[in-house]
């Protein structure tokens, strides 16, 4: 119950709720996407903007707005950072996935649960480098270059590195091994030292 | 002794912000006093454990805390108000201290009550359910004062505790402060020499990262003479020494 109530006072204190609401509207805005009869650019980059503002909303979740005497209040929030950025990743997921199920999702849930996890990494690790104001300039980015690299698709010389997943398909190991690895590492620096906080040098 | 720091240092880049200070407290209430930009509020975050020193030896409650184990059990005793500490506006003001109760491990079955009774000792017990973006800037202080205490710390260390508080809310506040320091080593941080001089036993002065002085108020008081500046005796103490640390 103690728990919980930490959890609880956590989630709301990083506006996890409207993080959530916020990942709902990106779903909803994909399952009326899907119902557009789009071209082949437009089927590949429509899920992407969305799956980058879901992922912009979860790396959003990492800033604090207790500063210093939250860091130095106790053991609890490296876990509180990874079970909560952790879970809302996969609520991310699901909720794309869900609002792709029967539409005419390119890639699939596959392509969904790598782009999300890999553009939510980016966004950990700027929230981590620059604060969680910024987190977003990371997706944002990767989502243009993403975007590019499925353009060139039709006009070769096409972009085919893994680092840029949107342009792999969806059972590329390579691809998944990149995005993975960028979660990974933007999972492991929010929990271990949480968002950047503007104006604080670095703390322990 | 509850703080025990020899030829502490911190530097930033080229910048030595605090330069080999040497300092004991044990129980009761500390100040620490100086100019802008002399090192006051490194030294309280490297106390704070919010910040590893560059060099020197600190412990605190007698214990290192630059491994994790003392690390967290000197969290779990301290309490921390920084200079600009940061708020949930959405939060309630009960909601805010509670959260840094759960934080802090204090014990399930207490928490309703130490949470009150934090609240109540800064005055702010009518406003438990009231969120803190309709607070006015002193309340807010005050809220930061309580989270910092809801854990009963034995060592306390405020950074600029009175900035925004009203007179009669900054002579209230010095009898919390005195009252806290029966038990619990409380370190003030301030500009307000009238502070340290109605509420600590103990103070140092600090100047360019270096303790320039380390005695009592009334020691403090007693190095000024009329050729300084200052309204008080402690104000031109303060002015006294810091003129002939410059000198």
């Amino acid at each position: 119950m103690i728990g919980a109530r930490l959890v609880w006072l956590y989630a709301v204190g990083r506006r996890v709720p409207f993080a959530v609401s916020a990942m709902a509207v990106c779903a909803a805005g994909l399952r009326i996407a899907l119902l557009g009869h789009w071209d082949a650019y437009g089927a590949l980059q429509l899920p992407l903007i969305f799956e980058a503002a879901a992922a912009v909303c979860v790396a959003a979740t990492a800033a604090s707005p207790f500063g210093e005497p939250e860091r130095v209040a106790g053991p609890w929030l490296p876990f509180l950072r990874l079970a909560v950025t952790a879970a809302l990743t996969a609520a991310a997921i699901g909720l794309l996935a869900a609002a792709g199920t029967g539409g005419h999702l390119s890639g699939g849930t596959l392509d969904v649960l790598r782009n999300v996890a890999g553009m939510t990494g980016i966004g950990l690790l700027c929230a981590a480098g620059l604060g969680g104001g910024l987190a977003w300039t990371g997706p944002t980015g990767y989502l243009v270059a993403a975007v590019y690299a499925l353009y060139t698709q039709w006009h070769p010389p096409g972009l085919t590195t893994p680092w840029l997943w949107p342009a792999r398909p969806p059972h590329d190991l390579g691809g998944a091994l990149c995005a993975g690895s960028v979660f990974i590492c933007g999972l492991a620096v929010v929990t271990a030292r949480g968002a950047r906080d503007p104006g604080a040098p670095a703390s322990t | 002794m509850n703080v025990e720091i020899t030829g502490l240092t911190r530097r930033f880049g080229t910048v030595k912000a605090v330069a080999g200070v040497d300092l004991q407290a044990g129980p009761g209430v500390f100040g620490l006093l100086g100019p802008n930009g002399a090192g006051k509020t490194s030294l309280l975050r490297m106390m704070a454990t919010a910040m590893p020193p560059s060099s020197g030896g600190l412990r605190l409650l007698g214990r290192d805390p630059g491994s994790y184990g003392p690390r967290r059990e000197i969290r779990r005793r301290l309490g921390y108000l920084p200079q600009n500490p940061g708020y949930y506006p959405g939060f309630t003001v009960a909601e805010y201290v509670e959260y840094f109760a759960l934080l802090k491990e204090v014990p399930p079955a207490r928490i309703r009550v130490a949470v009150a009774a934090a609240i109540d000792r800064v005055e702010l017990g009518d406003r438990r359910k009231t969120r803190l973006r309709t607070l006015s800037g002193g309340m807010l202080r005050r809220a930061g004062i309580a989270q910092a205490i809801v854990n009963e710390p034995e060592l306390l260390l405020l950074d600029e505790p009175t900035a925004g508080l009203d007179p009669e809310q900054r002579v209230a506040f010095r009898a919390l402060l005195r009252d806290l320091g029966q038990r619990a080593t409380v370190v003030v941080s301030t500009h307000l020499v009238e502070d340290v001089a109605a509420a600590c036993a103990q103070v140092a002065l600090m100047d360019r990262g270096r303790i320039v002085f380390h005695g009592t108020p009334d020691g403090l008081a007693a190095r000024g003479d009329g050729g300084h500046s200052g309204d008080t005796p402690i104000e031109r103490g303060y002015s006294a020494v810091l003129a002939q640390t410059r000198s």
